[in-house]
């Protein structure tokens, strides 16, 4: 009996190691309705995500079921809107403003940036993160940064019209990390990442196709982009590695977001987030050895 | 007295408002770049300029863009496109249908056929993939003399054209499709071409 059991032991084993583990991936888990809202941007708040609606004139607060329960109305063109500690920070791109609007005290809408002399010109992007402040100023193929409160006199300004490294066509996004800016070139189909003094570090996504890249994400460990003609999230590391496509009901995406370790599409054609989960996934054989890896899902990398 | 007066306000008010509708000029221009909300905005931005724009409605897909504008400023043609040009982008069609029911239009098809016309249908391979595509390469076939109609499908990329023999041929076609950036099977359109046209109608090129 004992030799019975160790034998259904010993197959067991070696059935089991000759299994090989799944990679690790994005997989689709599923859709949230976002009805009457065609999704921007999205930022997370600790009670829901805030998506802007540049189709109407507005920014919204969603449940997880997609449920409405806030709206910040009359906005002019509201683009890719960020959250840091009860503010939100809205580029409005119709008027040429970004406001911050404090959510823990809804009464003030603070437009706080005047350009006298040196005006935006389409604000498709913006991110806070504490002191720190950057905007992808559309039309004007530039960056803008802040990192002493807003401080007039800390503005600093880099990139031109253009194709090569540190150059721009039309950035819609940025993201600001711990030692770095990242930015959606859109219309050059690609990421770039600068040092806070704009000096260029990276370049990533060239070489995949990408027919205008209008959103970016960064966790900890990986890089998202939005790919919004041919449907589809690109997912990279942080040394711009190509990692994962994500197509699943993914409908013209505009950005990309991480919460509580679930990841969030914000699809502008069809009107819903697509959620993806870390996990097992399939992948195809050949692509397998290329594609392998060992990532999680983390949240945005901030200071 | 009281009931005529009211009625005559009613009256007047209704002939104002008439009035004030019939007042505004319809504009509808095919825009040629849109592929995306940043883009349809910015379009929608640069016509803020104009004061006094109204109903501006803007189709993201087909680049289809419309407003209404006082019919006493007298808004005309060049200024219309100049100002989309402006913009960063290409406008394609354009017409007016003034107040007084005036049609005036950029572009279009001006074939006119004759006893001698001989009118085939045919369909033909141009590259392309997205809704700005196939309103360049529609409007690049009409403009050809002898061109009847143009419809070109995205998912099989093939363009059913009807022409007119006597005026123009399938290669001639082809060509000038070439020519506005799209590869087809007679005729490649040149990197410059290519690289001109919006970054959302970068389609995978033919090889040849």
């Amino acid at each position: 009996m004992r030799q019975l059991i160790y034998g259904i032991l010993a197959i067991s084993l070696l059935v089991g190691c000759a299994q090989e583990a799944k990679p690790l991936g994005w997989k689709y888990t599923s859709s949230i309705a976002v009805n009457g809202v065609n999704p921007i941007g999205i930022a997370a708040a600790a009670d829901g995500l805030w998506l802007s609606d540049g189709d109407h004139f507005r920014v919204v607060k969603i449940n997880e079921q997609g449920k409405i329960t806030q709206s910040i109305d009359s906005l002019d063109r509201p683009m890719h809107i960020a959250y840091d500690y009860g503010e939100l920070v809205i580029p409005q791109y119709g008027n040429d403003e970004v406001m911050i609007y404090n959510t823990n005290d809804s009464k003030h809408i603070l437009p706080f940036i005047v350009f006298d002399q040196d005006s935006l010109d389409a604000p498709a992007g913006a991110d806070i993160n504490g002191n720190e402040i950057a905007i992808a100023d559309f039309y004007n193929n530039r960056i803008l940064y802040n990192k002493h409160n807003l401080d007039k006199d800390w503005w600093i300004s880099f990139g031109k019209e253009g194709k090569a490294d540190g150059d721009f066509y039309y950035p819609t996004d940025v993201q600001i990390t711990q030692d770095a800016l990242w930015v959606a070139d859109a219309y050059n189909n690609r990421l770039q990442k600068f040092t806070k003094e704009g000096k260029h570090l990276l370049t990533i996504g060239e070489d995949q196709n990408m027919n205008a890249a209008t959103g970016i994400y960064v966790s900890k460990e990986q890089v998202f982009s939005t790919d919004f003609e041919n449907d589809r999230v690109l997912v990279f590391d942080l040394d711009g590695n190509f990692l994962q496509e994500l197509k699943d009901d993914v409908n013209k995406p505009t950005d990309v977001l991480i919460q509580d370790g679930r990841l969030y599409i914000a699809n502008y054609k069809s009107s819903s987030l697509s959620v993806y989960d870390w996990g097992e996934i399939e992948v195809l054989e050949e692509a397998q050895e290329e594609h392998h890896h060992e990532h999680h899902g983390e949240e945005s990398e901030k200071s | 007295m009281k009931k005529i007066i009211t009625l005559t306000m009613i009256l007047l008010f209704g002939t104002l408002t008439v009035q004030a509708q019939k007042s505004m000029d319809a504009f509808e221009v095919q825009v040629d770049g849109l592929g995306c909300p940043f883009c349809a905005y910015g379009l929608e931005k640069k016509f803020k300029e104009f004061k006094g724009i109204k109903k501006v409605a803007i189709d993201i897909e087909t680049g289809d863009f419309s407003f209404l504008y006082p019919s006493e400023k007298a808004l005309q043609m060049d200024a219309v496109i100049a100002q989309v040009e402006k913009a960063g982008y290409t406008p394609n069609d354009a017409k007016i249908t003034r107040a007084n029911g005036i049609i005036e239009t950029s572009s279009g098809n001006t074939t006119v056929l004759s006893k001698e016309s001989v009118v085939v249908s045919q369909q033909l391979f141009a590259a392309g993939q997205c809704g700005m595509c196939e309103a360049r390469i529609e409007a690049t076939a009409l403009a050809l003399p002898g061109v009847t109609t143009a419809v070109w499908n995205k998912e099989n990329q093939q363009l059913k054209v009807s022409y007119d023999k006597s005026q123009t041929t399938i290669d001639g076609i082809q060509k000038e499709i070439a020519m506005a950036g799209h590869d087809t099977k007679a005729h490649q359109a040149t990197s410059e071409a290519y690289k001109n046209l919006p970054a959302c109608c970068h389609y995978e090129r033919l090889e040849q």
